[in-house]
């Protein structure tokens, strides 16, 4: 087992954002993350990435026990994490950006720019591009290689395909199969469906800071539950729209 | 490439003129200014390490500079020794203090970093002024006149010139070696977002100390030279808040975060200082402060980024304003 977040809660004063969620990961999944806003999924994706500790619970990483380590130790035990809000370094150029990620395995400057500069064709950016100058789904694929110079062993995806155009969209998916493809596990939080049902073989539904069900994408659309606290509205949501 | 080329040829001009300003201006007065300049410009660019660089703003730089500026004068006039015998010690002690506020400043994001360098300063300036052991509000005096060459009292401002400026190209050095390392890619990564940063693997709480360390070194030695040259030190004019905000304002100006841009801050900020003290005297000590708030007002309303970002927007217009006309 590559992930092991087991009983995992976080509170803030009274308020439990997550409530005893588990997840586990094998090596060279892709698990797809999913569920109202307000959930607790981002919450939970800091908590495994070591920006929030955990109030309860216990996240073993590679066997590591990771539940109090800084997010710098996360990183160097390969978690690599994107925001929902990008966070590129706006007045570096994307070069730099991916740079900085690639320091963390190559400590020489020949060497990390040479792997940045494999890394940023990989992605299709513009290597001399300022990070300000590029709009969000450039700063998007950004954060994913910046992430990725850090030779993660698991990524954690936070709707880093969110906003995009339906090209932009197939692009993003190709690439997320691409860095799968070189043996990286994923587990990707995303409220679109069509890229769950395309990327994933499972599933874990987040309502309240718990999780609702799991299984296989195909399996969960139909829960009843998922269709109460997640679908359902939607879908109730878009009729109403039409 | 050409930008590269750019940059170099610039360094090369500033570095050219430098060397030659006392050759060419023989005046005392000038060589003076001179010497002035390069001293804020060294100020300014130890504590852009920090404040540049890493984002890291301290308002309380001046209580290394004091450090560096006490330690020589204390040497010289408890044990007789040459006042540059005190500049390890300086270093020594400013690397300490910084480290001490580091240490639980730097666990915390915001500013509680520029808060605490704030507070700590002020705090030593009043402790120096009731410690009779640094001469307490009347400060130290170093020797009158120099017993051999170590002391390093000299007539003439020449050789206080070139050791300002000798210390000036090693700290720009420093400082252009770091923008290539690993080092200074972290730095400005933790300005930029320390989260992401350290997302990515940056242990930035031990980056930022080591920035603040080593910027503490060198606002040290700046104060060491500032009492080599003058001889003198009192609590204001060593861990006085002006002289912090001098630092601040000499890199805000040019443009913090930049290898040239305190010496662009302090070519400016320098003569104009020095002009209105020569033309109000006495009477217009006040005008410093006037002048620092009114460039503050300018900097955060129309260049944030410093006249640095201003340059490459203009040249390319000025370029094809030229070849058009």
């Amino acid at each position: 087992m590559l992930l092991e977040a087991t009983n995992v809660s976080k509170a803030f004063g009274d308020f439990l954002a997550v409530a005893g969620a588990d997840l586990n990961v094998e090596d060279g999944e892709i698990v797809g993350l999913i569920g109202p806003n307000g959930a607790g999924k981002s919450t939970f994706f800091n908590c495994l990435a070591g920006e929030t500790t955990p109030t309860g619970g216990r996240i073993v990483f590679a066997d590591q026990d990771l539940t109090r380590a800084p997010p710098e130790a996360h990183a160097r035990a390969g978690i690599g994490r994107t925001y929902q809000v990008p966070t590129t370094f706006e007045d570096m150029s994307v070069l730099d950006n991916v740079m900085v990620g690639a320091f963390l395995r190559h400590p020489h400057l020949e060497d990390a720019r040479d792997h940045a500069r494999r890394i940023v064709d990989m992605t299709g950016l513009r290597a001399d591009q300022r990070a300000r100058s590029l709009g969000t789904p450039g700063r998007k694929r950004l954060e994913i290689a910046r992430a990725l110079a850090t030779e993660p062993r698991l990524m954690l995806l936070d709707e880093s395909l969110a906003g995009l155009t339906p090209t932009e969209l197939h692009e993003a998916i190709a690439l997320v199969r691409r860095i799968h493809e070189m043996g990286t596990t994923i587990v990707i939080v995303e409220h679109i469906m069509e890229v769950i049902m395309t990327l994933t073989k499972r599933v874990l539904v987040f309502n309240q800071g718990h999780v609702i069900a799991s299984g296989p994408p195909e399996a969960v659309v139909k829960d009843e539950a998922v269709i109460e606290a997640y679908l359902g509205r939607r879908h109730r949501r878009q009729d109403g729209n039409g | 490439m050409r930008q590269t080329f750019g940059l170099r040829a610039i360094a090369l001009l500033l570095a050219a003129g430098l060397l030659l300003y006392p050759v060419v201006f023989t005046d005392p007065f000038y060589r003076d200014v001179g010497v002035t300049f390069l001293l804020a410009a060294i100020s300014a660019s130890a504590w852009n390490i920090v404040g540049g660089y890493a984002g890291q703003v301290s308002v309380g730089h001046s209580m290394f500079f004091g450090l560096g500026a006490y330690a020589p004068l204390l040497v010289y006039n408890l044990w007789g020794w040459p006042p540059i015998a005190g500049v390890p010690f300086g270093i020594a002690l400013a690397i300490s203090l910084a480290l001490v506020i580091g240490m639980p400043t730097f666990r915390l994001t915001g500013h509680y970093f520029s808060m605490a360098t704030l507070a700590v300063a002020e705090l030593i300036r009043i402790f120096a002024g009731t410690w009779g052991l640094v001469g307490a509000a009347i400060g130290l005096q170093g020797p009158a006149t120099g017993r051999a060459w170590w002391d390093l009292t000299f007539r003439s401002e020449l050789p206080y010139y070139y050791i300002f400026l000798g210390v000036l190209a090693l700290l720009l050095a420093t400082t252009a070696i770091i923008e290539n390392r690993r080092f200074g890619f972290y730095l400005r990564a933790i300005k930029a977002s320390e989260r992401a940063a350290r997302n990515l693997g940056v242990p930035a709480r031990r980056i930022k100390m080591m920035a603040l360390a080593l910027s503490a070194a060198f606002t040290s030695v700046a104060g060491s030279l500032y009492v080599v040259k003058t001889g003198f030190i009192d609590p204001d004019s060593g861990f006085g808040i002006l002289v912090s905000v001098q630092m601040v304002i000499v890199a805000a100006l040019g443009g913090a975060g930049t290898l040239l841009g305190p010496l662009v801050g302090a070519l400016i900020l320098v003569p104009l200082q020095t002009a209105t003290n020569t033309w109000f005297g006495g009477s217009g000590s006040g005008l410093t402060y006037i002048l620092y708030g009114g460039i503050i007002v300018l900097i955060a309303r129309f260049e944030p980024g410093g006249l640095s970002e201003l340059w490459p927007r203009l040249l390319p217009r000025l370029w094809k304003r030229a070849h058009a006309a």
